[in-house]
Formats: C-alpha cells, sequence, structure tokens
C-alpha cells in the first residue's frame, strides 16, 4: 500500500516537472507550423490557428540545408569518436599511473575548460591561418579534440576501478595497451555514453569558430546555417524554429542510442566494486 | 588513506604515459599556454586585433576594470547566478536521476528523454518563447501564477528570471550525470542496506550519497567552471538590463570584446575571472576531493 | 593498438597534406574573354557617369567575391547587370549570416588577396574597416553633385564608401484607433505639445488597467535621445567632434518629456509589453516611433493593420534640426585585392552608383531616402509611407557621423536605467557620458555634425 502511494506521488511529481520541462520545446515544434503572423501575435495559442509547411519547404532554399546537415554530422561523429577516445586514454593514465607533474598536467586540462574564448578565438584564428587550416574540417577539430570535461570525467570514472582488477590482469602478462582497451573502455560504458552525448551535442551548435574558420560554402556547417535566420532588424522565427526543430533531431538520435547504456547497466547489475 | 601505488614497472606502462604525457604538453602550448599570453600581453595594451590596434597601456585596463561600476555589479551577479544555478542544477538533477532509477517507476526512456529536451534545444530559439512567456501583458507566467511581473525589465526579477530559464535549459545536463552514476552503484550494496533494515532516507544518505560523490565532484565542479564563463543566456534574455543590473562578468568580457572592441579591457577582466575560476576550482576540489568515499565503503 | 595510433596519425597527416595541396597551384579565372568593347550601350548617370563601352581587365576573364549580410537576390540582380554587359567578369555574391559578419568580415580582409574584393560596409564598423578600404576612383565634385550625403563620407579628401539611402525615425499610427478617437488628418501633430494631446487621446483605460497605450516607445527610447535633442540644438559631440556631451540642458529635457508622457500623462507605460513595434502590430498601441525597416517588418509579420506615418513631432515651430538619420552604405574595396580584381571593383562600383533604377530598388526594399538626388521625387519611393514621412524636411536631418556601437549602447543603458530603474535623469546620462568618453578616447572617431548646413546655429 505504501509503496503504491509512493509510487503515484513519484508520477505526479515527474509528470509535473515533465510538463513544465518540454512545455517552451513543444511550443517551439507547434510554432514550427505558424505562420510568421501567428507567431507574434497578441493572442497566442498552442496549437496553430493556421496550419502551414511552408517554414520547413522553404528551408532548402534559404541555403543548401541538406549539405550543411551532412557536413555537421561529420565532424560532430568525428570529434565525438576522438574525444572519448582521447578523454579515456588521459583519464586512464592521470587516474591509474603515479608520475611527477601528474598533478600539474591535470591542473591545465582544467585550465583548458576556463579560459574565456572572447579574448582568444582571435589569436587563434591567427595561429590557424598561419598554419593554412583555414576552409579545412582539421581546424574545426583540433581546438576540441582534448576536452577538459571528458578528461576529467574519465578520471573520475576510471579512479574508481579497483586496482586489483589491474593488477591481476598485469599478472596474467597484458600490456597496459591491452588493459586499457578490454578492461578499463568497456567498464567506463556508462561514462563513454555521457561525453559522447554531450560532445556531439556542443560541436553540433557551436557557431562562431567555423563561422570564422570556413569560407566555402560547400562545408559550411548547420549551426552557422541556422543564424542565417536571425537578420540584422527582425529574425524569420518560422523558419527558425523549423530549422531548429529539424537539427536537433540527430542529437535526439545520438542521445536515445547511448542512453540505452544507462539502461543495459541497470539491468546487468554493475560489473564494478 | 591512499596507499602508495606502486612506480611504473613494464616497458609498455611507460611508453603509454609518455605518449599521454607528450601529447598533451604539445596540445596545451599550442592550444592553451600560446593565446593565453598573448590574450595576456593584450590586458595590457589598447588592443583590437580586428583593424590592428595594438597601443601600450600599462595598468590601465586594470585600473579602469577595478573603477568601473558595471565590473562590480556584474561580479556580484555572477557569483548570485553560480550559487543558484549549480545549487538547483545539482539538486534537480540528482532527485530527478534517482527518481527516475527508482525500482517503481517505469517509463523510464520516457522521462529521461523528456528531461534531455531543453539541454538540445539551441537556446536562440527557444530564449524567443521563454520571451513570450515573460511578457508582462500576455505571459504564461503571470497568467499561470496570478502575478503582475514584468520580469526582464524589473531589475528585482530580471536576473531570477534568467537564471529560472537557465535551470530549466541545463538541469538535463546533471540528470544525465547522476544517472550515469546511480547505474554504477553495484546493487548488491541496496541489499545488503535492506536487509540491515535501513529506510529509504537512510539508504539514500548512506549508501547512495557517498558513493555518487565521484559525480556530485564532477558535477559540481564542471557546472561551477560553466556558470562562471556563461553569457549566453544573458545575451539573448536582456542583454544585461534593464540598465546593467542582469551584467555577468563574462557578458562583461563578450560585450567589451566583440560589441565595443576593447580587446585589452576584455582580456583585463577576462583574467581576472580567469583566476577567481582558478581559485574557486582548487577550493572545491580541496573540500572534496582529500578524502575518497569508494575507498572507504570498499 | 600501435596499429592504430599509426592509422590514426597516419590519418590525421594525409588530411593535413590534402588541404595544404588543395591551397596552392596557379590561380585560373573562369569565364569567357570579351573582344568587343562597343557594346552600342548609352552612358548612365547624371555627374557620376558610367560608360559601358570599354573592355575591363582587357576582357581577360576574371573573378571576384562579394560579402553580404542580406538581399542577395537584389545585390546580386546589379552583378548579374554588369556581368552581361562585361561577360568576362565572374561576381561571385557570397552572404554570410549578420551574427559574427564584423568579426569575420575583418579578418578575411586581413588575409589580403584571399579575401573579398568588395564587400558590403555598416558605416558603425568603419573603424573596423577603414584600413583595409581602397578610395574611390571617383571625381568627388561628381559624387557630391549626385548624392547629397556623400560629403559626410570624406575622410582626408576621399571616399572609401558612402550612402546609397538614409533612414531615420518618424511616427506611425494606427488609423482605426485613430479614426476611433475622433481625429482626422487636422489633428496630426506638429509639436510634442499637440502630440501628447493626441496621445490622450488614444489612450484607453479599463477599470484602472491600460488597454490601448496612446504612444508606446518600449524599447525606442535610446533612438529617440540620439535624435530629438537636435531639436534643441544640442550636438552630441563638442566642436572637436571627439568629446560626447550628453547632459546638455535638451538631452535633459527630451528624457524628462518621454519619462513625463509615461509617468505624468499616462499615454503609456513601461510595462505595457515590452516592445513597442510588436504592441503596435498586435493592435494595442496606437502610436509608435519607429524608423524606415518599421516597414517590411509590418508587411511580413502584421500586414492587417491599418496605419498611417508623419513626421517626427518638434519641440519648437523651426527646430536645429528634426532627428538623426543613418545611412546604409555602397560597397567597400578591398586594398590589398590583385590590381586586376581592383580595375574591375572600381569599374563596378561606378556602375553602381552611376545606376539609378538600381538604387531605387535597393532604397525600396530597404524604405530608404535615396541619396542619389536623381531619385529624390520618385513618385514609387513616395508611395511608401516610410520615405514619404520624412521627405519634406529630409535636409534638416543630422548624421552624427560613423559612431561605434558605445554610444548607442550607453545610452540604452542609461535610457533603461531611468526608465525601469528610477535613476535621475542627470546621473544616468553622466554615467553614459563617462563610459562613452572613455572609450572613444580609444578610437580615432570624429564626428560629421560640423558638416550639418545649420551647424552654427547650434548651442
Amino acid at each position: 500500500m505504501k509503496k503504491r502511494v509512493l509510487k503515484i506521488v513519484l508520477y505526479i511529481v515527474l509528470a509535473v516537472v515533465g510538463v513544465i520541462t518540454v512545455l517552451p520545446f513543444v511550443w517551439m515544434i507547434l510554432s514550427s507550423f505558424k505562420t510568421n503572423e501567428e507567431i507574434s501575435a497578441l493572442h497566442q495559442t498552442l496549437i496553430p490557428q493556421n496550419f502551414t509547411l511552408e517554414n520547413y519547404t522553404s528551408l532548402q532554399s534559404n541555403f543548401n540545408f541538406l549539405r550543411y546537415f551532412g557536413n555537421s554530422i561529420l565532424v560532430a561523429v568525428i570529434v565525438t569518436v576522438l574525444v572519448v577516445y582521447i578523454s579515456c586514454l588521459c583519464g586512464f593514465v592521470l587516474s591509474k599511473y603515479e608520475f611527477k607533474g601528474k598533478n600539474l598536467i591535470f591542473g591545465f586540462v582544467m585550465l583548458t575548460m576556463m579560459i574565456p574564448w572572447s579574448v582568444t578565438i582571435i589569436s587563434r584564428y591567427t595561429m590557424f591561418m598561419k598554419a593554412g587550416l583555414q576552409d579545412t574540417y582539421l581546424s574545426l577539430i583540433l581546438p576540441v579534440m582534448v576536452s577538459g570535461f571528458g578528461i576529467f570525467m574519465m578520471k573520475q570514472d576510471i579512479s574508481s576501478l579497483p586496482d586489483e582488477l589491474l593488477e591481476a590482469a598485469r599478472i596474467d602478462g597484458a600490456n597496459e595497451f591491452r588493459i586499457f582497451h578490454q578492461i578499463v573502455l568497456p567498464m567506463s560504458k556508462n561514462s563513454i555514453s555521457a561525453i559522447a552525448i554531450f560532445q556531439f551535442l556542443w560541436i553540433w551548435e557551436d557557431y562562431l569558430w567555423p563561422y570564422l574558420m570556413i569560407d566555402d560554402e560547400k562545408k559550411q556547417l548547420l549551426a552557422v546555417g541556422l543564424t542565417m535566420f536571425n537578420g540584422r532588424y527582425s529574425t524569420d522565427y518560422g523558419g527558425l524554429f523549423a530549422a531548429t526543430v529539424i537539427s536537433i533531431v540527430p542529437v535526439i538520435i545520438v542521445y536515445t542510442i547511448f542512453q540505452k547504456r544507462f539502461v543495459a547497466g541497470a539491468t546487468a547489475g554493475s560489473v564494478k566494486g | 588513506m591512499l596507499k602508495k601505488r606502486r612506480p611504473l614497472q613494464s616497458k609498455s606502462e611507460i611508453v603509454l604515459r609518455n605518449i599521454v604525457v607528450i601529447f598533451l604538453v604539445v596540445y596545451m602550448l599550442i592550444f592553451l599556454v600560446v593565446p593565453v599570453v598573448i590574450a595576456f600581453a593584450g590586458s595590457f595594451h589598447i588592443w583590437n586585433p580586428l583593424n590592428g590596434t595594438y597601443k601600450w597601456a600599462g595598468l590601465d585596463n586594470y585600473i579602469r576594470m577595478f573603477q568601473y561600476p558595471t565590473f562590480w555589479l556584474s561580479m556580484r551577479n555572477t557569483v548570485v547566478f553560480c550559487a543558484v544555478v549549480v545549487f538547483f542544477r545539482v539538486v534537480l538533477g540528482l532527485a530527478l536521476a534517482y527518481a527516475i532509477s527508482s525500482k517503481l517507476m517505469k517509463h523510464k526512456t520516457f522521462f529521461r528523454t523528456i528531461f534531455y529536451m531543453p539541454t538540445v534545444t539551441p537556446l536562440v530559439a527557444v530564449a524567443y518563447v521563454w520571451k513570450i512567456m515573460y511578457n508582462p501583458q500576455f505571459g504564461l507566467v503571470n497568467h499561470l501564477f496570478g502575478f503582475d511581473i514584468n520580469w526582464l525589465y524589473d531589475s528585482k526579477f530580471a536576473l531570477v528570471a534568467v537564471m529560472v530559464m537557465t535551470i530549466w535549459k541545463d538541469f538535463g545536463y546533471a540528470v544525465i550525470l547522476f544517472m550515469s552514476g546511480l547505474i554504477s552503484i553495484p546493487t548488491d550494496y541496496y541489499e545488503a542496506s535492506n536487509i540491515d533494515g535501513a529506510n529509504a532516507w537512510q539508504t539514500f544518505r548512506y549508501i547512495t550519497l557517498p558513493l555518487l560523490k565521484p559525480t556530485m565532484v564532477f558535477v559540481v565542479i564542471t557546472s561551477l567552471i560553466s556558470y562562471l564563463q556563461a553569457y549566453v543566456p544573458v545575451m539573448v534574455m536582456t542583454e544585461g538590463g534593464p540598465g546593467t543590473s542582469t551584467f555577468l562578468s563574462s557578458y562583461l568580457v563578450y560585450d567589451q570584446a566583440f560589441v565595443k572592441y576593447n580587446f585589452g579591457f576584455a582580456s583585463a577582466i577576462a583574467f581576472f575571472i580567469l583566476i577567481f575560476t582558478v581559485i574557486l576550482t582548487i577550493f572545491s576540489f580541496k573540500l572534496t576531493g582529500e578524502t575518497s568515499p569508494r575507498k572507504k565503503v570498499r | 593498438m600501435w596499429r592504430k595510433v599509426t592509422a590514426i596519425c597516419l590519418a590525421v597527416s594525409m588530411m593535413v597534406l590534402t588541404c595544404a595541396c588543395g591551397k596552392s597551384g596557379t590561380v585560373t579565372y573562369k569565364g569567357e574573354t570579351d573582344t568587343n568593347p562597343d557594346k552600342g550601350l548609352e552612358v548612365m548617370g547624371d555627374h557620376v557617369t558610367y560608360d559601358p563601352n570599354h573592355l575591363v581587365n582587357d576582357g581577360d576573364p576574371i573573378e571576384l567575391d562579394w560579402w553580404l549580410w542580406d538581399a542577395p537576390d537584389l545585390f546580386g540582380s546589379i552583378a548579374e547587370e554588369y556581368e552581361k554587359i562585361h561577360p568576362n567578369v565572374t561576381i561571385h555574391i557570397i552572404n554570410n549570416p549578420w551574427d559574427g559578419f564584423w568579426t569575420k568580415l575583418p579578418l578575411a580582409l586581413q588575409k589580403g588577396e584571399d579575401g573579398p574584393t568588395l564587400f558590403n560596409v555598416h558605416n558603425s564598423y568603419q573603424h573596423l574597416l577603414l584600413n583595409y578600404m581602397e578610395p574611390y576612383d571617383i571625381d568627388i565634385q561628381d559624387l557630391e553633385e549626385d548624392f547629397f550625403t556623400a560629403k559626410s563620407h570624406e575622410i582626408d579628401g576621399k571616399i572609401y564608401y558612402m550612402d546609397f539611402g538614409i533612414m531615420t525615425g518618424a511616427i506611425y499610427y494606427n488609423k482605426d484607433m485613430w479614426a476611433a478617437a475622433g481625429l482626422t488628418e487636422e489633428d496630426i501633430p506638429k509639436t510634442w505639445d499637440e502630440f501628447r494631446e493626441v496621445a490622450k487621446k488614444l489612450t484607453i483605460m479599463e477599470d484602472g488597467k491600460m488597454v490601448q497605450a496612446g504612444f508606446n516607445f518600449n524599447g525606442d527610447f535610446e533612438n529617440l535621445m540620439q535624435g530629438v535633442p537636435y531639436q534643441y540644438g544640442d550636438t552630441i559631440f563638442d566642436e572637436t567632434g571627439t568629446v560626447p556631451r550628453l547632459t546638455q540642458e535638451g538631452q535633459i529635457e527630451t528624457a524628462q518629456m518621454f519619462l513625463d508622457f509615461y509617468e505624468k500623462d499616462h499615454v503609456g507605460d513601461k510595462d505595457f509589453g515590452t516592445d513597442a513595434a510588436q504592441s503596435f502590430g498586435q493592435g494595442q498601441s496606437a502610436m509608435v516611433y519607429r524608423w524606415g525597416h518599421f516597414y517590411g517588418y509590418m508587411e511580413t509579420n502584421y500586414p492587417d493593420i491599418n496605419y498611417g506615418t508623419f513626421e517626427i513631432p518638434t519641440a519648437t515651430e523651426d527646430p536645429f534640426a528634426y532627428d538623426r538619420y543613418n545611412g546604409e552604405s555602397t560597397p567597400g574595396i578591398n586594398k590589398n585585392a590583385t590590381p586586376e580584381q581592383k580595375e574591375v571593383a572600381q569599374d563596378f562600383i561606378r556602375f553602381y552608383l552611376a545606376n539609378q533604377e538600381k538604387q531605387k530598388e535597393l532604397c525600396m526594399n530597404y524604405s530608404l531616402f535615396p541619396s542619389n538626388n536623381a531619385l529624390r521625387d520618385d513618385k514609387d519611393l513616395l508611395k511608401n509611407p516610410a520615405i514619404q514621412a520624412v521627405s519634406e524636411h529630409i535636409d534638416n536631418y543630422i548624421w552624427p557621423g560613423a559612431m561605434p556601437a558605445t554610444l548607442g549602447d550607453n545610452l540604452k543603458i542609461a535610457c533603461q536605467d531611468m526608465m525601469y530603474n528610477n535613476t535621475p535623469v542627470e546621473e544616468a546620462l553622466q554615467n553614459a557620458e563617462d563610459i562613452v568618453k572613455v572609450d572613444l578616447s580609444n578610437q580615432e572617431f570624429v564626428a560629421s555634425e560640423n558638416l550639418y548646413y545649420r551647424y552654427s546655429e547650434h548651442q
């Protein structure tokens, strides 16, 4: 009985928070089917009064939506894979090895998260120009492939792996690379999922850096295209909403793929401890 | 507490360590040290890299910073903003993650996805929806709660309004991380506590919370760092207004650099924030990192 | 593992190599060769003339980039017309997002030849661009004969860019509300006192709550503050054109007048909506002060509102000036482009400035009063209510100069402080003045107010 009440209360609370959470979001989705006239009308309604698909059909005419979309996916996937791998490797060494200067290096890793981009972005731009990296995806990948967030997270996660497990493998004659790939990586799936989810999102949303680095329209990313709706005097909200709705689909797909990990982890119990 | 780990022995350990160390050092030199040194030098100049202005200014930028009323106001706002938003992000995130992973719950995937929605939505797009909701004339917030407040244009409420929006946008981050942390807690711990007759609160307080500590440290510190640099919420909601009442330090940096083109002045403020961030981070680590509860449990 | 690392390293170095290779190689231009200098076309323009009957770049193929942030089709049609005359020239229109454009453009121009040859300019970013610009190779006298605002863009006897049209503020009123309040054409106010009375009639309260504002300037206060003080004879800058003065009598009086509209006369309210433009479109406010682009805004968002315009009211019968104006600029030329590209760009600019038809289209598109004297009385342009309202006294509007953002931004802060935070008028304006002074002292800004034909009359 007590459990039942608790369950109902839990559901109600989650439902209320859930509604509050999705309301602005649903509002945006439904607004993408409204005309601009309706979006800025005095009497706001959740459901479109004059349902229109025009915001979606005109997307491709504004810029090469599909192409930008594909470019963004390519860059986001490469960066996410690199970040995950590099974060795990660095996190492993920084948490399980003892050596001089370890804390100093970790301190610098943390610093990368604290650097205010507004005052460094232009000198970074100049550096990349001199290196001849303009208009290349390398210029978008290099500055983000080491993520303070990712390394910090993996360091936290891997440090809670029992040393005995690694020790046992070492006694069995496994070298460190093998230990890393066959023990550490598989046991960090939850954290890897979390990194992947966020890293993909961050790259997906990043605007100014790709805008500065990429001149070639064929190589441009979606986040840059999206700001086309934000004009000097006014914003085309219908178009912006429609493009936003489509642009977050991949992020949600990535999310659903990786969040399955969490479910799997829950049912299988944990291997750790 | 920590037993000294054995020194590195095998060749592969040394190789792996060297790869990582060399990689990180080289990377940091190029992508961290060089731009930071350039910016630091810039903070002593009247600097605009866009048109090539670079004039020695000595300590002028720093002196101006300390005399600039908006700077102190923005620092105060930043501290309030960070404290409130981090607090709610952690509490809400933990509570929701705990609720979702409760054995009583079904439809876990559904709720998880819902709570992640705001996090994936670009702020520029939803900001418009929020502005409509905060509208004093026909906004949903006033209608729903019976207020008569001009949320974004009243200096008593504008920062609150921005903070509420930010919490809405970002708590999904903490939910995901805490979920991932909760999943990693072996079920045997709970079984043991059940046998001992611990109630739900005791289980949470003495089993879950200590075991979540690494995640907690991570969420708090990364949130702190990222909110000390947050400026987009202010940019899209209030542009610092009304007057200067919602200026955050990082918005001030952005505004000085990319609107006023005072890159030197912006750098000076940025370094102040950087030092502030470093101190806070070290402090948080010291506060939480000395003892490792997981080791204790084990 | 080693295999993986090597593979990654290889992949990365391959990428670097491909990129490096992609950049080298000699420049070859696409397009046909033009051999016929005699096009049989007429000479265009009045004083600035363009004779199409010649070859550019000796008729050899050449390409150039033209960067914009808006209206690629419209600007593109100018390029197309030019390409038709000179088939050896290809002009690539590159449309960029406005957000970040003023970071991207100066950085691109730092690349010299690799930057765009032509780029649209906004005068408030002149301080970022001037270093990279080539002056127009056109006689200044001719430019000044044709374009009445050309003189204000003269820098050390040269012109680097100028206006094709100018924009300023006017009062937009809702005709239905006007009629409902029993007002007629006769009631259109000339002075702020008359305006106040009209606004009172247009305000509707129900149970002590405002349901219709007579005049709403939420979000427009700082624009009013930059223009209306001219009516009192106050200029924003002192005689040297470098020191901002925001605390003169006229400015304080102006600020007080608008605050009183809300606080004493209650013809509007700071909490009655957050944005006057939106409120007007939603049929909540009877009058607003907006700039010319409001015409386009209403057309896209609120096509059903029946509205008219009239000139901004004044403080006195014969004001020193009516308001501030600002220009929309002609393109700039990259001084580090190749000589061939620059030659074509100069030729194109001449074509652009002599092409009255295209300038008219541009002015129509942006609701601008044309800078070209030949278009002054153009009937089509005057049909646009935004242009019509300002046309009568257009010579009595002042351009303060290519002001950096700091002035407008700090005035905005001051206005919000006065309106929402109850900061006393003098204090708010003094704060703004102090900050703007420091910001401008770091830049080489000189105001153009002294070019106004009645400047000597100012206080």
